[in-house]
């Protein structure tokens, strides 16, 4: 059974990835400009290199022909060259990605460490002043656009209390050799040099960027956990042990709880992709090294081959956590096994 | 413990008054209708009731403070940025750019949306599982990225940023008007209906609409607060509206520099967009649980 839906995901994944890849390789054609400049990247190409490249590119053969072609040099690493800087696509995916991801991965465990519990306290006081206090916050969380929040964060605790760097991920003064590329990882390997200061240095530069990225997923876990556990909470099992005499914890911890959180786990990896979008606008205010900021100073820049192998990466990542969750949803939760036969 | 309803009266009331009944209760929500009512009719009338036009210039009042401040004009009620221009007639034409085409958008997603919604609802086959798959990929990847892909495409602008949400919004809308027809069909009134004889069209606009169209309003209302956000996003990444258009997000983004100088050039806006986000939400919010508590009885 389990092994069925593995199957039935699996094949949606590489129907997903092969229609992505179909979008991908259209843009060279959907961006303005030459279809050979907007594939390698060069566009001063003399008349001989042309031909050469014309022919690496297989242009002057059939769509399918080109497409094989553009999957294959995919999957080899040769994304084309860069406009704005020259050097490889691939190489600046590679260096500015695990800054993003870095941040994204911070900000849900904040959402998560936070989310779930406040939903969960929401649910059991409802209709309490507690409940009316979260949501309300919540609510507000909800409505406030981000780029704003980050301005405001940053008016109060970086120019006015001047708590925290406005922007980066680390202080210029500190050198760490770059191995992995995640930061707080780099620094562990590099055995906390200058005395661990680096180490609070690059935390302090990654509070704000976490708090405001944190804000939007943290709502829609609160919402979702309160619920998803007031749902639970009006079952017939519930009434059923409620009546056998079981006491409110016991409840809720060994009724309540395991089965509201069930869907939240789902929830929890769907968040994954907002987040990721929302981290384009946070690495654009505060200056984060990452890939959205990178994608975004492309559009500017008009970067085409940097757009496309940006694109890409950013959605494959998201298709693939996408399935993930889903997998590991469907490993906890037997009754979602039953829905596998192409229904939504 | 039992419900028990005992029935002293009979009341009448049409589902939709009941509706309105119990959402006047709930005095959070009716703030946030009316505060939807005045964006709304603001981005209409906006034009004509602001004082100064978008870009006339005031050669005599830069970045004068809002007119509460001591150093503020009364002429400028909130105030003139870095080229003289009144603060409040760039943020009132703004209602226009920034709500009145979120609202544009919004409504053309809900026609197209209800429309191949409904089609993907009563479809079946391969033509659904296609579908479906399609929705699924698209789906996976939120409105703001497939918003900056579209524009990528397109290049930058305001018209462009409308497009590009518009089929931003699409797959969401889709996916949500197809899970309420395919709910709403395996319901035994449509049976019932059914095997009276009723053929598709019949169901549809009979059965199906009037008992769905209230859940499209709130539907609306979420893709309307993800439309403002987005525009407002893409305008402040400056890949939306250019500079000098009065959109809240292209104003926040320009006046970014004078965030020392003017804070009020920056925090305004901001407050605007909030306000117009927060009372899209409640009307949506107020609306959900009324129509959960209307269920209810």
């Amino acid at each position: 059974m389990m092994l069925e839906f593995a199957i039935r995901r699996i094949s949606l994944l590489i129907f997903m990835l092969f229609t992505l890849s179909v979008f991908t390789f259209s843009l060279g054609y959907l961006f303005p400009g030459d279809v050979l400049t907007n594939f390698s990247g060069i566009d001063t190409a003399g008349f001989s290199q042309s031909a050469q490249l014309r022919d690496k590119y297989h242009l002057d053969q059939g769509y399918v022909h080109q497409y094989f072609a553009f999957l294959g040099r995919i999957l080899q690493g040769d994304w084309g060259r860069s406009f704005a800087s020259g050097g490889q696509v691939f190489d600046h995916v590679v260096t500015l990605a695990p800054a993003t991801f870095e941040l994204a991965v911070y900000a849900l465990l904040v959402s998560v460490v936070v989310g779930v519990p406040a939903g969960i306290l929401a649910a059991l006081s409802q209709g309490r002043w507690l409940d009316k206090f979260i949501s309300g916050a919540t609510l507000i969380g909800y409505s406030l656009p981000i780029f704003w929040l980050a301005l405001v964060l940053i008016m109060v605790f970086c120019l006015q209390l001047g708590l925290f760097p406005m922007s980066g991920r680390i202080s210029l003064l500190y050198e760490i050799p770059s191995t992995t590329h995640f930061i707080l990882l780099d620094i562990m390997i590099a055995g906390f040099p200058y005395g661990g200061q680096a180490f609070t240095d690059a935390l302090h530069h990654l509070a704000l960027p976490t708090l405001v990225l944190a804000t939007y997923p943290t709502t829609v876990l609160v919402r979702f956990t309160r619920d998803s556990m007031l749902n639970v909470l009006e079952q017939n099992y519930i009434k059923t042990a409620r009546a056998k005499g079981l006491s409110r914890s016991q409840l809720i911890i060994h009724h309540a709880l395991r089965n509201a959180l069930l869907p939240v786990i789902k929830q929890i990896g769907l968040q994954f992709s907002a987040l990721i979008t929302l981290a384009m606008i946070t690495e654009v205010i505060f200056s984060w090294p990452g890939i959205g900021r990178w994608l975004i100073d492309s559009i500017y820049q008009r970067d085409f081959p940097a757009i496309q192998g940006g694109l890409l990466a950013i959605s494959v990542f998201i298709i693939f956590a996408t399935i993930f969750t889903e997998l590991l949803y469907t490993l906890l939760d037997p009754i979602s096994r039953n829905q596998a036969h192409g229904k939504l | 413990m039992a419900n028990y309803k005992l029935f002293t009266e009979q009341s009448n009331i049409s589902p939709l008054s009941r509706l309105w009944r119990k959402f006047r209760t709930n005095h959070v929500s009716l703030v946030g209708l009316w505060l939807f009512i005045a964006l709304t009719l603001l981005a209409a009338t906006a034009p004509i009731l602001a004082p100064y036009g978008i870009n006339e210039q005031h050669a005599d009042a830069l970045l004068i403070p809002p007119s509460w401040h001591e150093d503020g004009d009364v002429r400028f009620i909130l105030g003139t940025d870095d080229l003289g221009r009144d603060v409040l007639s760039r943020l009132m034409n703004g209602a226009t750019y920034t709500f009145g085409l979120s609202i544009v958008a919004a409504l053309v997603t809900t026609l197209v949306g209800v429309l191949v919604g409904t089609f993907a609802g009563i479809s079946r086959g391969l033509r659904a599982s296609f579908l479906n798959h399609l929705l699924d990929i698209t789906l996976s990847i939120p409105s703001l990225l497939l918003a900056i892909i579209i524009i990528a495409i397109l290049g930058p602008g305001l018209m462009n940023t409308v497009w590009a949400i518009i089929f931003a919004l699409l797959p969401q809308f889709i996916h949500s008007v197809r899970n309420l027809v395919v709910d709403e069909l395996s319901k035994d009134y449509i049976s019932a209906f059914r095997l009276d004889g009723a053929n598709h069209w019949q169901i549809l606009v009979r059965g199906i609409f009037p008992n769905i169209y209230e859940r499209i309003v709130v539907i609306f209302t979420m893709a309307l607060s993800l439309a403002i956000l987005d525009i407002a996003a893409l305008g402040f990444l400056k890949l939306g509206a250019q500079p000098p258009t009065a959109e809240w997000g292209a104003i926040l983004a320009e006046n970014l520099g004078l965030i020392y100088l003017a804070p009020w050039t920056v925090a305004l806006p901001g407050i605007l967009l909030f306000l117009a986000v927060l009372s899209t939400n409640l009307v949506g919010d107020g609306l959900r649980n009324v129509l959960k508590e209307r269920r209810a009885d």
